[in-house]
Formats: structure tokens, sequence, C-alpha cells
């Protein structure tokens, strides 16, 4: 069986995001089940997670895989172990695919580089996070009526893009699946060289609007972000990259990758709100998990691979 | 704004002679000023009020970025009312206010103030800087977008400079995406322990020294990251050669602009041997060959343009030694004359160039006045270029007297000084009443 590490979307083609988010649906639907029976997911760590971690676990148990679970603490992690001995360890107890969380970006490729079982990244430092792009297609297509329905609709990506992994998944993510993007951010949350993505810089949530965005896709702004090096006030930042109801008409969808700051990049009203798709991110998790395993561990072959 | 209802709106200039190098005149003719705008320039123009200007020149009004009017917090220094009539009395339109206050500009809501209070009681064009760091303490970034709502200008941690280049990169980089200009003191206070410039006059005073170092770092970090971050950037009061030469490199590498002011032009720290806490200003001045490179960058152009660092100190913060005295100088009464007399009748600027650099250059970095085309704001300034004047500290319009020129004789005095077609200085004897 053919196995595939799974590290960003960067070189991911429009027909292969098609063939995961059908296969997710799949799974969604229970056309698939059991895809994993026999499989031994590993699921290392190295940075706290909540919704990640456990959606990686449902994923997994799910479609019938065994699960090992490692976190900083209460492993060889917290003795102070290399990345590359742990990953390692993991392949030699004969892991089928291991699922990594590392503070540092190019972590999930250097882990690769030294195993033989697949490396699934779930989010690496500043680096990437693609499963979450994937989920977020995944959800987005959802809501406006299938895959190709992406294809044309403006989304508008607000917030610390700077130090977001999740922006730089969704990026090309997004573009790829036809979707047109613009950034939202002060130029202190950007990177110095925006320009290289060639996408339309906005200042304000107010712009993005009037841009003719369908989407405001929310960052989370780090709270160590809100100390005024940045970013002067939270104030500030709330009135001008924040969304709040007066940005809902027209049917604009709100998205955020969690967890929220109430009140700073969403108003409280609008996160449950029925223009928000937070939740359905979230649910999306599970089945586009489910999805980027079985592929990765070969239990179903790629087609467009 | 007192006198908007009674005095009418037109007024002919006539017979002066014309300098303007944004719009090529330089020649006798007359002006029409309606209803506040320039509606005609031309020979034999007549009017129901007339200025009779025969003999004098008219200019663009001069405009000064840098100005400390001490409002709010020392109203015993300086006012809006009187250091905008010590701008008018200097010929100066437009002025932009530093935040260095107390309170210190750095809240919208005292932005908001200020530029309410200055509708009411300025007679020139005052905006207003807000801060670009909260307390001016270099670590927090202000609210500049909410500070932009409220009337902000422009930026500055003008008086104390920044921390470190780490906190500077992320306020340009702020500013540029509130889309304002940043004004920076080029001084690394590391370097800066001084009260003069530490060179010889200094050595043989016994005074801390702050080198010319200590502005050259603080400039060369400031260019580097303007470019880097491609903020709008203006360095003021350049005062070594070096930092002027350093500016040069960075013209066409960044968004950058620079000036000088009137005493680094004409003073040295030959001034230093007086031992006179009036002669303490910061950047200090420097030596014979820094005073030059600064005059040759501003003639070949590669300072943009003046600007005085109008800075008014009561005299128990002056009259103390130097180690003890508070840095700044006065400087709208006296700008225009103390460079034409020794740059430009020494031979060493032209006029045209002057005007260029008091005016024009300026009133685009503001964006507003600086030129006299038809059309545009009638903010002009009435000079005899032939009055000479002794600089008499007690006649100061300013309400401070910290001039370092006092006591000298100076060529070429601000007849009168129209904002928007109203005249805010007068010494014309004409009689139509000065809007106060």
């Amino acid at each position: 069986m053919e196995t595939r590490s799974f590290l960003s979307l960067e070189d991911t083609s429009r027909e292969e995001l098609r063939e995961i988010l059908d296969l997710a649906t799949a799974f969604a639907s229970g056309r698939v089940t059991d895809a994993l029976v026999h499989k031994t997911i590993c699921l290392a760590f190295f940075e706290a997670s909540t919704r990640t971690a456990v959606s990686f676990e449902l994923a997994a148990r799910r479609s019938g895989a065994h699960v090992i679970s490692l976190s900083e603490r209460g492993s060889a992690i917290s003795k102070g172990e290399s990345l590359i001995d742990t990953v390692v360890t993991l392949d030699s107890l004969g892991a089928d695919a291991i699922v990594l969380r590392h503070p540092a970006a190019g972590a999930a490729a250097l882990a690769s580089r030294h195993t033989s079982a697949p490396v699934i990244n779930a989010g690496d430092g500043c680096g990437q996070h693609p499963t979450q792009a994937l989920l977020d297609l995944y959800a987005l297509a959802d809501a406006l009526g299938g895959f190709d329905e992406l294809a044309g609709r403006r989304v508008a990506i607000v917030g610390d893009i700077l130090h977001s992994r999740v922006a730089r998944s969704v990026i090309p993510g997004f573009v790829r699946a036809g979707v047109e993007v613009s950034l939202v951010a002060p130029r202190t949350l950007l990177p110095p060289d925006v320009e290289a993505w060639e996408l339309p810089v906005l200042s304000s949530v107010n712009d993005a609007v009037g841009w003719g965005a369908d989407v405001l896709y929310m960052l989370r702004l780090q709270k160590e972000r809100m100390t005024g090096a940045r970013i002067p006030s939270v104030a500030e930042y709330a009135r001008f990259y924040g969304v709040s109801r007066r940005h809902l008409k027209n049917g604009v969808l709100v998205m955020h990758p969690g967890p929220v700051n109430r009140g700073v990049e969403i108003s409280g009203d609008v996160v449950l709100d029925s223009s928000s798709l937070i939740a359905d991110q979230v649910a999306a998790g599970v089945c586009v998990r489910s999805a980027i395993l079985a592929l990765s561990t070969g239990a179903v072959q790629r087609a467009a691979a | 704004m007192i006198l908007e209802e009674t005095v009418p709106t037109e007024l002919v200039i006539r017979g002066a002679h014309v300098l303007d190098p944004s719009s090529g005149l330089d020649g006798v003719t007359d002006v029409r000023i309606s209803s506040g705008m320039i509606s005609e320039i031309g020979e034999g123009l007549r009017g129901t009020r007339e200025i009779d200007a025969d003999g004098l020149h008219l200019f663009p009004g001069f405009v000064d970025v840098h100005a400390h009017w001490r409002t709010p917090g020392r109203e015993d220094e300086e006012t809006i009312e009187t250091g905008s009539a010590a701008a008018a009395a200097g010929g100066f339109t437009g002025v932009v206010m530093m935040p260095n206050t107390d309170p210190i500009v750095d809240r919208p809501v005292v932005v908001s103030g200020l530029v309410r209070r200055v509708e009411r009681e300025s007679r020139v064009r005052a905006r207003v800087s807000a801060a670009l760091h909260v307390g001016l303490a270099g670590e927090r970034l202000t609210e500049m977008r909410l500070l932009k709502e409220a009337g902000a200008f422009c930026v500055s941690d003008d008086g104390l400079g920044t921390a470190s280049a780490g906190v500077l990169r992320n306020g340009m980089l702020y500013a540029r995406s509130a889309g304002l200009p940043v004004i920076l003191h080029c001084e690394d206070h590391t370097l800066a322990t001084g009260v003069v410039h530490d060179g010889v006059a200094a050595s043989l005073a016994g005074l801390p020294g702050s080198p010319a170092s200590a502005e050259d770092a603080a400039t060369a970090t400031a260019l580097i990251l303007a470019a880097e971050t491609g903020a709008k950037v203006h360095i003021t009061h350049v005062s070594t050669a070096l930092s002027a030469a350093l500016v040069g490199f960075f013209k066409d590498r960044a968004d950058v602009t620079s000036d000088t002011t009137p005493h680094h032009l004409t003073l040295t720290d030959d001034l230093v041997s007086t031992l006179d806490g009036l002669y303490r200003v910061n950047p200090p001045l420097r030596p014979d060959d820094d005073r030059d490179g600064v005059e040759v960058a501003l003639r070949d152009g590669v300072l943009d343009f003046v600007a005085t660092d109008h800075a008014p100190h009561a005299s128990e913060e002056k009259e103390l030694p130097m180690e003890e005295a508070a840095p700044g100088f006065l400087g709208h009464e006296t700008a225009f004359a103390a460079l034409y007399t020794d740059l430009v009748l020494g031979g060493r600027l032209s006029l045209a160039r002057l005007v260029e650099t008091m005016s024009c250059a300026p009133g685009r970095w503001v964006g507003e006045g600086g030129t006299l085309r038809v059309g545009e704001p009638a903010d002009l300034t009435l000079v005899d270029l032939s009055e000479e004047w002794a600089v008499d500290l007690g006649a100061m319009i300013s309400r401070s007297s910290n001039s370092p020129y006092w006591g000298r004789t100076l060529t070429g005095r601000i007849v009168s000084t129209i904002v928007g077609g109203e005249l805010v200085h007068d010494r014309t004897g004409a009689g139509f009443g000065v809007r106060a």
C-alpha cells in the first residue's frame, strides 16, 4: 500500500482537494466505515491542543484504528527527547501514521525525513495546519452547496496572518479551490513580503465587506499580541479588525479556527449567529481527518495522487 | 475667525516682488485674493481693499512642521494663541504641533480636544501630531487609527526619541497601516548622555558631551527601518554632516524626507563657552564642519526643508547652568531673518532656495499651502528684505523669550502674514484689522 505524508497544501491540486473532500463526505455519510482497522495511529503532540487532538483521535477510533497519544506531559518528550528521536521511536514501534503537532515551523517536514511511516502535520509553529484548511473548505463547501460552489467566492482572511499557520494553509488551499482571497491586517501582523502571495491587502473588515467578501475568515489574536507592541489596544483592534453584526448583512458568513476571543476578533453576539460556520468547522474536523488518515496510510488509494 | 463676518473677502496686494519656485513666479506683479483663495495674478489689478507692497517680497506662506506650543500643560510657556501669533509674526501660515505636552497627545480624546481648540484659538493652520507610543515611552503603540479619526495629522516621539529598533520598526509598520506619516527625532539615548556636543568646546568647558554618533546611529537605524517598512518617515532637525549624508543615501530607497533648523544652520558649539543654559538644545549645536555639511545638504536638496523646533521655555528653566537648563530655542519669529541674514546675504544660499525650503517643500509635505497659484488657498508672507531689526527678548510675541539670537541685529522682516485671505499678522499700517 502506498503511504504518503501530509505536510502542507502548497502542492495540492484542485482535483486532490475535491477527492479529499469527497472522501470526507463518504466518511461523514457512513458510506466508508472501518477503513483504519488494524492500523496504529500515533498522536504526538508537542504543544497543547484541544480540538485538533480530540478530532484526530475520534477520526482514528471511529474508523477502527488503534490510537496511541503522546503529549508533552507524561512522555519522553518532557524528558527532553528530541523530535527526531521521538518520531523514530514511534516509527520503530510500528506506527502506521504519526500525527504531529509541534511549536516549530518545519517540524513535520523534518520528522517525515526520518520515518518510514507517513507524518501528518497537525500544526507546526507558524508554518502549516493543512487539516484545518481542509475542514474549513469542507464546511464552507457544505454551506454553499458543494465543492464547485467555492469557485469565484470571495474570502477575506482577517487578523494575525504573520503568526498564523492556519493562514499559511488556508491561503493556498482556498486559492487552489478557486476562491478569491484577500488579507486584512495591520502591517505589524503581516509578513514583510506579503506581496509574494499576490493577494489584495485591505485595511479593515469594513473594507473587506466593501471588497465584496462572501466570507470573513477571522484569525485568533493571541493574548501575547495584545500588549501593545504590534497592536495598540483591543479597542482599536476590535474596531478595525473585528467582525460585528453590522458586517453580516447580505448573507456574509463568518469562519474562525477557534478558540474565539469574544469581543476581540468576533463580537460576542456573532459567535453562534446563523451567519457563523464556527460550529460547522469543528464538526467537519472528524470526517476530514478520517479521510486524511485513510489516504496517508494507504487504507484508501488516492486517484489523483 | 472673529473678523470673518466684518472684513470684506477681497484683497489685492499690489506691486510686490512675487517669488515662488513652485510656480516659477519671480518678478513684480499683483495678486488678488477672493474668498480666501488666490483668484488672479497679473499686472494692474485693483480692488476695494489694497495693500501697497511696493519694495516688498511676497512668498507662499512658510510652513513649520516642528513646533512646541506647550498646550496643554505648560500654558505659562506658550499657548495656542501666543504660539500661533509668534508663528504668524515669523511668516508661518502652517504649523505641526508636537505631542510632548502634559497630558501627552497619545489618546484620541486629547487629539480631538486640541483640534477643536486650534479652530478657535490659532491664527495659522495648526496640525496635531500625536504620539507614536503611549506616554512617549517607546513601548506600546498608540491607537493610531483612532487618533487619525480624531484629527491627528502625523505621529512622532519627538523630544525623547524611540527606545529600540524593534519597537520603532513596529511603530513604522503600524503607522503605515494607519496612513500616518512619522516624524522622528533621532537620538540614541545610550549615547546622548551629555548636555552639549561632545567636542573641543565641551572638553574645554568641562561639560558632559553627547557625541555626533548619538544622532548618526539613530538616524541610520531610522532610515534603514523606513526603507524596510515602507513607512512615510520624516527625519527632523538633522544637525550633523554624516546624518545629512545618510539621508542622501536613502533618498531614493525609502519614502523619507528631512529637515534641519535655522539654529543648526547659523549657530555652532562656539556658544558652549558662554556656559549659558540658554544655548542648550537637542540635538546640540555642532562644530563648523557639521554646520557646513548641513548647509550644503540643504542647498543641494539632500535635506528637504527647514523646521524651527520652536521650543519655548520659562526663564526659570533657561537661566541656569548648561547642565541644569532645559534644552530648546524659540524659533518661529527669527527663522526667516536668521537664515536670510546669515545664508542668503552671506552668499551661501539663494533666496529662491530659502523660499523653497521654508514654504514650498514643507507645504507639499503637509499637503496644503506652500504654493502661490490661482485656485490655491491664499496663505502668503509679505517680507521687507531691507529692514534691519534687533532681536529684543522683551519684544518677543511668544510667551517665552529663549531666543538664541537675542542681541543680534537681523535683516529681513515679516511685514504681513495672510492665512486663507485673512491678515493674521500685519505691520503695513493698512488698518484692515488682524484676525485674532
